[in-house]
């Protein structure tokens, strides 16, 4: 642990140097928060720390920008496309990793070319579809096209392939099937990596921005990125109150980022593991 | 790591190297022959061109509109109709204030407003939605007029007219001429607004400037500039954008209609479609040369493409190197006043605001109209769109439009709404609000008085406010203007091709 | 025979919701992306051009322009990125008191999503209400980071190095905390001083997390559609037009024609695709996986 331990001059040293880039990290946020604060008549002044504070611009972006049913919509769309996503992904990572059928490497191959397709080539025709569908301003275009991903089908089937097979012939010879080795072994054992992809996907479908903004009319269906979008056109003689905006959608993902810290490490590093 | 290094420079070259092959085409062209498009039409030898005996009006041909049944229909409750709008904050609250008197005022129709987060995603969604998925009615800014008749998706508001027999000679001609093309009237003018001159009272003042007489002409701005920055009154002059909805685009159009000329061809593609721009024309190049002399020698200041939608306004209260005057929509007074009377610039109240013409040839004198207009959207049963209809003339009242521009600063689109309170009173006790209205009418008759209608109006601007950047940074005037115009005509050939 | 039928029907059913949602989500509006490419949109119908229309697109003016932008952008916002997110962990890997405070602030910045990291730096930046212009002055001031030709994409992409910086720290930080101590303690006994030490153990080490974070990295830079749209819509004179921006940014030549539109993006697919066999055959035979 020897070189681990820092001394002297060089342990100040590297608490300066820590301190000054937590300090430009931390300054758009803390200039957010300040701004908000502000009384509309000092957006052009930028005094470091808040002369006179009100909740006035805070409340009044609450009530203009309708950010409380944004983020219920973004909750809830979120939720639905986790919840979904991590469903769909443990039941095909299982018959990859413990079904015999044919042609299965090849339909593996084939479910995993489909990352290689970014999502901007199939936003025009997924459009389409929606509006064929009649499904335009609802919660299922938002939803739907995303239910399932084979990147979660991938990060979970290289997990079940790591338990050992004997384990799975030992369950079958106890009378245990496939659903009961899922649900009672090989699921359990998967929890860290279950938790990871559903972190992965709620964090990535409450940021999702261009889709919701093609699919949705009406504010009614405003997700958090898409409120945020409408608020800062809609108030541009409002500084203030975009700023106040910000700040109010950008809670709650702070509090599931401290509450959660560790599936988050977990899930933004899963494609790096070996192999 | 120097193998590392050494493959980067490889991938980029490679991509770079990709890049070479450039053509030197733009991207609208892309799949299209670049055959010449006749201009003119040829007549085939051995064919005939006797003109038929009667030639039917373009409005009998297009969906018809008939308001009793709106009457038939409300037996069994009022017919509810959706409207699409880009209004925000105040003026979206002022437009939910009139169509809940409306809502509340009669029991035939009932109006369910969504607001769409803007004009750009009012567009996009209208023209990205099928029928079914549409609202009864939309608005829509004025550059849209040719793309909404080429959706082919409209019950024309002159067709309700004519079925209600609906009196339109109380209007501004200039309000319903800007929504009317090849005779018919498409849409009716709702929220009306043009550029004016916004300048700070105090610091005319204080460069010896009379404060009451504004600058009316392009070489009065330029002197009045020179002496607001020697006379220490201010840092700069005049704030200018090149926002392709403001100094960018929509002011190009607005200077060379003052100046009697033409934007596009076929006079402003009002009596044919419009094939190209003409404002790479000596008169536009003179105009913009005058734009870039104000920044080179009257002590202007190019504040970018106005993305905050205020930078030219926030420029006249900046702190340390304020500006004195700016060119900004009428729309704006409203907000403008507001945000002074909070206290933004210390030592100036609202009161020190002045308005006056939008400096430019012929002493300022005339504008295109701006703003946005309704439009009844076809394809969802007769009942809706007289429903819709009917609730157009509501908005459309005198007594509506009294109220509407006085709670905004639009300028009201007929003449008796002047007589009626409360726009009557305000315009006698501030007179800045009228500033916009007296412009508008101050605008020559003839076609060059009506702004152009081309399908990619909005894609012609941007190509413009490139143009307007470019010389307001410096650059030559005749080149910016001359690779617009191409990027333009490019732009319109391969709209009219898509949309015969 | 049987043995390998055996599971067919159960495989059928587990596998039958991913792959009809991924079959109409994703590989059928790729098809049909394709073949929608090679059409030009007017406002009502459409007309074929054939598959000359991708190459025309390609050699235009306007995606080359881009695709110059979107490769400056990557090669701007990645390297520092990496270099900044690099450097934070290894400060910050240190047994200390109160480094942990330091790792969540450093990991902070990926819990603000696009709009909103975007929007806050918008304002940071905007040349009145932003606090950043006034220090700065100069083209800061005026007219604005974000205005100024030459200056704009550098300010977008301060605001995404920014806001990838969370991501790049905390994919980073697990790395290092993968690299066994005793690697560490044997180079220390051989004598190799910090920087030997960060450049021949650290740094082979975390190669395969190297790797997955500049294939991410790389990936979002082209793929911003976010942070140009809030930001600086494509300007000053189309500076800051990436890829995904052309496509499906607002009042450009692909506006109101879904065929362009399509066009480009399944161009910003083969770009794409070719970037990642680039960036999996030839930098993954340098990465260190261990044993």
């Amino acid at each position: 642990m020897a070189i681990d331990q820092v001394h002297g001059a060089r342990k100040v040293g590297r608490y300066v140097l820590l301190s000054a880039m937590a300090v430009i990290v931390l300054f758009p946020i803390y200039m957010m928060v300040v701004g908000s604060l502000k009384p509309g008549n000092k957006v052009l002044v930028h005094p470091l720390l808040p002369t006179d504070f009100t909740t006035s611009t805070l409340r009044e972006a609450w009530n203009s920008g309708h950010l409380g049913r944004a983020l219920w919509n973004s909750a809830l769309v979120s939720t639905v496309i986790t919840i979904a996503q991590v469903a769909t992904s443990i039941l095909a990572a299982y018959a990859f990793a413990f079904l015999r059928f044919p042609g299965r490497s090849i339909v593996f191959v084939a479910f995993l070319a489909t990352l290689l397709v970014p999502l901007e080539a199939t936003l025009t025709v997924n459009r389409r579809t929606m509006q064929d569908l009649s499904w335009i301003n609802s919660y299922k275009a938002l939803t739907v096209p995303f239910l399932a991903t084979a990147f979660g089908i991938f990060m979970i089937r290289q997990v079940f392939l790591q338990i050992p097979r004997e384990m799975h012939e030992a369950a079958s010879m106890d009378g245990l099937g496939h659903l009961g080795f899922l649900w009672q072994v090989a699921v359990p054992l998967s929890r860290p990596t279950i938790g990871a992809l559903a972190l992965f996907s709620f964090l990535s479908s409450w940021n999702q921005y261009l889709w919701p903004n093609l699919v949705t009319t009406n504010a009614k269906y405003n997700t958090v990125q898409t409120g945020l979008k409408a608020l800062k056109s809609a108030s541009l003689d409002k500084p203030n109150l975009v700023i106040a905006g910000t700040v109010i959608v950008a809670l709650p993902i702070f509090i599931v980022l401290v509450a959660f810290q560790r599936q988050l490490i977990r899930g933004l590093t899963a494609g790096a593991v070996k192999g | 790591m120097r193998r590392h290094v050494a493959l980067s420079v490889l991938v980029v070259g490679g991509m770079l190297g990709a890049a070479s092959c450039r053509s030197g085409q733009s991207l609208t062209n892309a799949g299209v022959d670049r055959r010449p498009t006749p201009t003119t039409v040829t007549t085939l030898p051995g064919e005939t061109t006797v003109p038929p005996t009667t030639q039917p009006r373009k409005l009998d041909t297009l969906p018809p509109c008939d308001v009793k049944a709106l009457d038939a229909a409300t037996s069994s409750g009022p017919v509810n109709i959706t409207f699409w709008h880009g209004l925000s904050n105040e003026l979206g609250r002022e437009l939910e204030r009139l169509t809940a008197a409306y809502n509340s005022s009669q029991n035939k129709v009932k109006v369910n407003l969504e607001f769409q987060g803007g004009y750009e995603q009012t567009i996009d969604k209208y023209l990205q939605s099928s029928t079914a998925n549409r609202p009864d009615m939309v608005q829509m800014p004025e550059y849209m007029v040719q793309q909404m008749i080429d959706t082919k998706s409209l019950v024309p508001t002159q067709a309700c007219a004519e079925s209600a027999g609906y009196d339109t000679s109380p209007f501004l001609p200039q309000a319903l001429g800007a929504y009317a093309t090849q005779g018919v009237q498409w849409s009716m003018p709702f929220n009306m607004s043009i550029p004016v001159l916004y300048f700070l009272k105090p610091r005319f003042t204080a460069a010896g400037l009379d404060p009451e007489n504004p600058p009316r002409s392009l070489d009065d701005l330029l002197a009045a500039g020179k002496q607001l920055v020697s006379s220490g009154a201010s840092t700069y002059s005049i704030s200018l954008d090149s926002d392709f909805d403001g100094g960018g685009g929509w002011y190009v159009e607005q200077w060379l209609a003052k100046e009697g000329e033409f934007y596009a061809n076929n006079e402003n593609g009002r009596s044919a479609p419009a094939t190209k721009v003409l404002y790479d024309g000596p008169a536009g190049v003179k105009l913009l040369s005058y734009l870039q002399s104000l920044v080179t020698e009257g002590g202007g200041v190019y504040v970018g493409d106005n993305a905050s939608g205020q930078d030219t306004l926030f420029k006249l209260a900046d702190p340390t190197k304020p500006a004195s005057m700016t060119i900004a929509t009428s729309a704006a007074l409203g907000p403008v006043l507001s945000i002074l009377g909070g206290g933004v610039i210390p030592g100036i109240t609202n009161a020190d605001v002045g308005v006056g013409f939008m400096p430019g040839p012929r002493n300022g004198q005339g504008a295109l109209v701006g703003g946005a207009s309704l439009y009844i959207v076809d394809g969802k049963g007769g009942e809706k769109a007289a429903a819709a209809w009917d609730y157009i003339t509501f908005l459309e009242s005198a007594a509506s439009q009294s109220q509407w521009a006085s709670a905004t600063g639009y300028i009201p689109v007929r003449q008796d709404a002047l007589e009626l309170d409360p726009i009557k009173s305000l315009y006698v006790t501030d007179p800045r609000f009228k500033v916009a209205y007296d412009q508008l009418i101050s605008s020559a008759p003839g076609p060059t008085s009506q702004g152009p209608v081309i399908g990619p109006l909005k894609q012609v601007r941007r190509a413009t406010a490139s143009a307007v950047a470019e010389v307001l940074t410096g650059g030559d005037v005749q080149t910016a203007l001359t690779k617009a115009a191409q990027a333009a005509n490019d732009l319109i050939a391969n709209y009219n091709a898509q949309n015969p | 025979m049987k043995r390998r039928w055996r599971d067919s029907g159960l495989a059928t059913l587990m596998l039958g919701p991913s792959a009809v949602i991924l079959a109409l989500f994703v590989i059928y509006p790729l098809g049909k992306a394709i073949w929608l490419g090679q059409q030009r949109c007017g406002v009502t119908s459409c007309t074929n051009s054939g598959f000359r229309q991708y190459i025309d697109a390609f050699r235009s003016n306007d995606f080359q322009d881009s695709l110059i932008v979107t490769l400056k952008y990557a090669l701007i916002t990645v390297p520092i990125g990496l270099v900044l997110g690099v450097g934070l962990a290894v400060l910050a890997d240190k047994y200390m008191r109160g480094v942990s405070i330091f790792r969540t602030i450093f990991s902070s910045t990926v819990a603000t999503s696009v709009a909103v990291a975007s929007v806050m730096w918008f304002f940071l930046l905007n040349p009145n209400v932003g606090v950043l212009a006034e220090w700065i002055g100069g083209r800061a001031k005026t007219p604005g980071l974000l205005q100024s030709e030459g200056l704009a994409l550098w300010a977008v992409s301060a605001s995404s190095i920014w806001a990838n910086l969370g991501f790049t720290f905390i994919v980073v930080t697990a790395g290092l905390q993968g690299v066994p101590k005793d690697l560490y303690e044997s180079a220390y006994v051989d004598g190799a001083g910090g920087m030997r030490r960060f450049t021949n153990v650290t740094l082979p080490m975390i190669s395969p997390t190297l790797l997955f974070a500049t294939v991410v990295l790389t990936t979002r830079a082209f793929q911003s559609f976010g942070e140009i749209d809030l930001l600086t819509a494509g300007g000053p004179k189309g500076e800051t037009t990436t890829l995904t921006y052309l496509a499906y940014g607002s009042g450009l030549a692909t506006s109101n024609d879904d065929g362009l539109r399509a066009t480009v993006s399944v161009l910003l697919f083969a770009v794409l695709l070719v970037l990642a066999l680039v960036q999996f055959r030839g930098l993954e035979k340098r990465v260190h996986y261990g044993n």
